[in-house]
């Protein structure tokens, strides 16, 4: 084998210069290290660096590494440029590196994959991955009527009523008897309590709704556990609870892995913050990298406490302190940018109320601008009402792009705390409809109110029948219908339109309409015969149901096909036999399923014209929306029955659980910002999002939306849990001014070349800070900003590339283009994936055997 | 650890695997899909112990980085391979559930992809390597129908004349080639070249004669996208020679009855139904 070069010659060859802290950094591999890393600060290419030396140079193996981020998609970049960096490494010595084993993901996945860990399983016997619900499983869990009702009767309360008042007031002081909030707010407290592993049972004296909330966490904990004999069920919480108990119930659990990296450490929570300390209690190589003033995940349970007092507490749990090096160096941002968020960030008082000491934040780091580019890079809008203000930015983007400033309106983002109910969204997007220039904004409002949603659904609900509701719905209940209402009539415009769609809806309903009179005569006949259907059903019941008049001939075919008596056959053999029930029900069932129904739709003109749009790649929006809905029937599909027949359709009852329930827990949870989906960016769009989905994100030009957000005073959850374990933590009342200049910290520095504020006329026009601001008349004016200035936006390249299997995208692609558009590119979701599961199924059996193999040749060995 | 226990712990790996696969997925395997493939695993294991036994290295994760597209594009291509050192020689193997037809059929794609992996592991690893080769697991018409024979002899005559390994010749002299191909498809993606294969296309064969089929009925017929397709659309129409809207059978499933009978009896979970129909009131 060829002797490894230098580190120094990767980077070269990478064309990497690392600055002297960069270099300190990637160099450290021994004891506990904070690494405080400002925005922009080039912390990414650190952490692949620094893992790289490990495993070249220190001969740490991949799966003795421990590597957490904080989304899938950043996950997936680490890997995608680890495994490229390593490869140049393989490339000039020969030395292959395979880190497939590593511990590298959110730390949701790592707690998924430590609990299989034959490392951490008595005897190395390999323990089930546990089946994880995510919010919206688990929601839909604690959601389902008897199961709610089964908690509250454990709880104590005197009925539904009483029990969703109570706790609305309890968590969320407010007096309403909705069961949609008061789960929602349960949700929030077992969410809490498992991340601070309080033991309900422990917990005797407290308010009598918490007590009897507690006893309702005590029971749902037990209904998870009994959910399949098997595998355990754990909501995401649980999930760490779990992985934290398989860790520290081994002997030498904390010493697996060597090292312990973890991206994003202002946002972890108390026991992930447990997790990373016991897996590096052996061996103290813990490394955390964050950046105090960007976190932004309170509202989660996350506690930037875990990042600012990490000095002291590495001291508390391993028994050293860290060695610490701050990334202050900005390699994003022009340098007004940069001097513009350290001022903001100064402008209020972090320090710690007497007699405490320090500060709730680590303020003795400045960012550095590596550009000394000292052109205006922020500038304020005209002091104008909201819809003027949105004029003047609307026709400022436009000339961004008209004088080459940006290749796309993709380059422009405009942030905002939230789109909910928010008025300056709805004023941008009309100042842009009037210049004529296209938003994407799928979050803004509810996402079931974007056109292509409205379609499927609305057209859906003219084949299957609209739902209904009587007059004491409640207000929630009352605006689902308006949504319904709506999608209904734009289905018909559709459907006025398209003659063919129109002919294929009324087959459909005929189609309908014919399982379920088939229904009806099977079971008047089956009555009439006096035959039990609990009980198994026989040849001649089904020669007779066979030739019964009036039976649909597609029914009869059913009975008399080769493949149905080929089943029933099997089914006797296998001891398992079908009751007349279940003939009667399957032969009432129509052989699609509302995804099915979904992709059949796609061929009508509206539709097919989503997906002309995409290839001719002349516009993307619509059929990513498209894509979106393909995930919500698809979640239809695992949460309720697949198969639809003429019992789930009978007495609207199919209605009832696609509209009613399901889809409107779907609208109300879309009305809050339930969802931090990583969505897309068409392109020719200008994307509206929050500032909690540009986390991690890099744009041209950044445009704030609003600079200000409401004061909801203090979240009761956090009130509890700080109650209950006695923690201190950041004083209750400073968390709103805290935790807003934090958020506006990281909309400010996620601009490259210019940042847009907003100066509104009017109420919540600005936060104190901002109003200041712009009192100090330190910016720019927008209307007086010289275009010419602006560099122009470089359009954004992966400099590691991109990685391309060869089956999965170079054979896929060239079968066909389009389908590895649709579900490859867009993630539609495939409506009957027996092909993809078939195909794992057997890898993983066969791969499973070759482990087998290879350890027992070993064993045999020794 | 006696065939018989392998075979034992076989069905273990495989249950397991399915189940956490089913729970995972929200799908089902059809009754006889899971019997295939539980046979393919078993029959694999019986057909090819020489292999399974002498695998050095299984799922070796083989990455080529630092290239470059036509268009100037860096990537890397990845893929995944067994390795068998053995008496001196080194084979690579890529096993696939693909029928031997087709992979006769389209042995240029596998010669492209065993060759970029040789690449990998012999000139930037060092890795000596002999021979390359695909292995089907899929059962050949014959053996199943021999399986089903009571008569042994049948069946130790149809194992026997079963070649589920394919050697494939390495090119490496066009290697460079080969990479350029790769990388002009990266550029296709990334430019955005989506549209469908022509009708023609879809009406052309696929397999040999072992797998019959067109494109269109063995790749659209498993699209779900194909209905918004324009390819499959006009290939559709010309096929009824009228106006595709006025056939209905355009829109009906084309999945064969027995296999819509076994997603039905998969899928149909009158437990689920049961709770879904107590819960209406939500």
């Amino acid at each position: 084998m060829k002797p490894i070069p230098s580190i120094e010659h990767f980077w070269k060859l990478k064309n990497f210069s690392p600055t002297k802290e960069q270099q300190q950094a990637i160099h450290h591999t021994k004891g506990p290290l904070f690494l405080t890393a400002g925005p922009g600060s080039g912390k990414t290419r650190v952490l692949l660096w620094r893992t790289l030396n490990l495993v070249v140079y220190h001969s740490v193996q991949p799966d003795e590494i421990f590597l957490s981020t904080f989304t899938e998609k950043a996950a997936l970049q680490l890997k995608d440029g680890l495994r490229s960096l390593l490869a140049s490494v393989t490339n000039e010595t020969g030395r292959p590196f395979d880190i497939s084993g590593m511990a590298l993901g959110t730390v949701h996945s790592i707690c998924n994959t430590i609990i299989s860990d034959r490392r951490f399983a008595p005897e190395g016997q390999r323990r089930h991955a546990p089946n994880v619900m995510d919010e919206l499983s688990q929601y839909f869990f604690l959601y389902n009527r008897n199961r709610w009702i089964e908690l509250i009767d454990k709880a104590g309360f005197k009925n539904e009523e009483d029990a969703q008042r109570s706790i609305n007031l309890f968590i969320a002081n407010k007096n309403s008897s909705s069961r949609h909030e008061a789960v929602q707010n349960t949700l929030k407290l077992f969410n809490r309590m498992s991340e601070e592993m309080l033991d309900p049972r422990k917990i005797k004296k407290g308010d009598e709704v918490l007590l009897k909330m507690l006893l309702m966490y005590e029971h749902y904990r037990k209904l998870l556990n009994e959910q399949h004999p098997k595998i355990k069920s754990v909501d995401l919480a649980l999930l760490q609870q779990e992985a934290h108990t398989t860790m520290t119930a081994h002997k030498n659990g904390n010493e697996v892995f060597r090292h312990v990296i973890i991206d994003e450490y202002q946002d972890t929570n108390s026991i992930q913050e447990k997790i990373f300390f016991a897996a590096s209690e052996g061996t103290k190589n813990i490394c955390v990298v964050g950046d105090d003033d960007q976190a932004l995940y309170r509202f989660r349970g996350a506690t930037v406490e875990n990042l600012v007092e990490f000095e002291e507490r590495c001291k508390v749990f391993l028994k050293q302190k860290p060695t610490r090096i701050d990334l202050v160096k900005n390699f994003r941002s022009r340098k007004e940018i940069v001097d513009t968020y350290n001022h903001f960030i100064q402008q209020i008082d972090w320090k710690k109320k007497r007699p405490l000491k320090g500060h709730h934040r680590i303020h003795d780091k400045v960012i550095v601008p590596h550009s000394t580019d000292k052109g205006a890079a922020v500038v304020v809008t005209s002091h104008e009402k909201p819809p003027q203000v949105a004029r003047e930015v609307a026709q400022f983007v436009k000339d961004l792009k008209k004088q080459g400033k940006i290749e796309d309106y993709n380059q422009v983002a405009f942030l905002f705390p939230s789109l909910k109910g928010n008025s300056k969204v709805a004023a941008y997007k009309e100042a842009f409809e009037e210049i004529g220039v296209e938003v994407y904004a799928p979050r803004a409002g509810n996402f079931l109110e974007v056109e292509e949603s409205l379609a499927v659904f609305g057209i859906f609900s003219r084949i299957f029948g609209r739902a209904q509701y009587d007059a004491e719905a409640s207000g929630g209940l009352k605006q689902f219908y308006g949504w319904l209402g709506n999608a209904c009539r734009f289905a018909d415009k559709l459907i006025e339109k398209d003659k063919n769609l129109s002919n294929f809806i009324a087959e459909k309903r005929e189609e309908l309409k014919t399982v379920l009179s088939d229904y009806e005569l099977l079971v008047k006949a089956a009555d009439k015969q006096k035959w039990k259907r609990d009980e198994l059903a026989t040849d001649l019941q089904l020669q007779k149901l066979q030739t019964l008049s009036g039976l649909s001939e597609k029914a009869k075919k059913i009975l008399g096909s080769q493949s149905f008596i080929w089943l029933l056959q099997r089914k006797r053999k296998e001891g398992k036999p079908f009751n007349l029930d279940y003939i009667i029900n399957r032969v009432t069932a129509v052989d699609w399923s509302v995804m099915d129904l979904f992709y059949q739709l796609c061929g009508f003109d509206y539709f097919k014209k989503a997906f002309d749009l995409a290839e001719d790649g002349r516009d993307e929006a619509p059929v990513c929306n498209l894509a979106l809905v393909s995930e919500y029937v698809a979640r239809f599909m695992e949460e309720r029955p697949s198969i639809i027949n003429a019992r789930f359709l009978s007495d609207n009852i199919f209605v009832k659980v696609f509209f009613s329930s399901y889809l409107y827990a779907i609208y109300r949870l879309a009305q809050s910002e339930f969802e931090n989906a990583d969505d897309p960016f068409p392109k020719g769009r200008v994307p509206f999002l929050t500032i909690h989905q540009s986390k991690g994100l890099e744009f041209p030009v950044v445009v704030l939306g609003s600079v200000y957000k409401r004061d909801f005073g203090v979240n009761r959850v956090e009130e509890i849990a700080r109650e209950l374990t006695g923690k201190k933590g950041e004083p209750l009342e400073r968390l709103y001014d805290f935790d807003t200049m934090r958020m506006f910290y990281v909309a400010l520095s996620r601009a490259q070349n210019l940042v847009v504020l907003p100066h509104y006329k009017g109420g919540s026009a600005a936060t104190e800070v901002f109003k200041s601001l712009f009192e100090e008349n330190r910016f720019t004016l927008l209307p007086k900003f010289k275009l010419a200035q602006l560099p122009a936006a470089k359009l954004h390249v992966n400099d590691l590339g991109g990685t391309y299997s060869f089956t999965g995208d170079y054979i896929a692609y060239n079968t066909c283009p389009r389908h590895y558009m649709i579900f490859r590119k867009y993630g539609f979701v495939p409506s009957r994936s027996q092909t993809m599961f078939f195909g794992s199924l057997v890898h993983q059996t066969i791969e499973d055997l070759h482990q087998l193999l290879i350890s027992k040749r070993k064993a045999e060995a020794l | 650890m006696t065939d018989k226990e392998i075979e034992a712990k076989i069905f273990e790996f495989f249950e397991d695997n399915y189940e956490l696969l089913r729970y995972d997925s929200g799908h089902q395997l059809t009754n006889d899909s899971r019997q295939q493939a539980l046979e393919q695993v078993l029959m694999y294991w019986r057909k090819s112990k020489n292999i399974a036994t002498s695998i050095t290295n299984t799922e070796v994760k083989l990455a080529l980085p630092d290239q470059q597209s036509p268009a100037k594009r860096p990537f890397t291509i990845e893929g995944v391979v067994d390795i068998v050192k053995e008496e001196g020689e080194t084979w690579m193997y890529d096993i696939k559930t693909h029928d031997l037809g087709y992979i006769q059929k389209n042995k240029h794609l596998y010669e492209q992809q065993l060759s970029i992996y040789a690449h990998i592991w012999q000139n930037l690893r060092g890795q000596p390597l002999d021979h390359t080769a695909i292995i089907s697991t899929s059962i050949p018409t014959e053996l199943r129908d021999a399986l089903r024979n009571p008569d042994p002899r049948a069946q130790e005559k149809a194992m026997n004349e079963w070649e589920p390994v394919v050697e494939i010749e390495k090119e490496q002299e066009r290697i460079d080639e080969l990479i350029l191909e790769f990388g002009k498809t990266v550029d296709k993606i990334e430019e955005h070249e989506f549209a469908p294969p022509s009708p023609t296309k879809l009406n052309e064969k696929m397999g040999s004669k072992m797998s019959r089929g067109t494109f269109a009925t063995r790749v659209c017929g498993n699209c779900d996208a194909r209905f918004s397709c324009t390819s499959y659309r006009e290939y559709a129409a010309k096929r009824s020679g009228q106006h595709m809207y006025h056939f209905k059978k355009f829109y009906i499933d084309p999945a064969p009855d027995a296999e819509q009978e076994e997603w039905m009896a998969a899928n149909f979970d009158l437990g689920k139904l049961e709770q879904a129909l107590n819960v209406t009131n939500d």
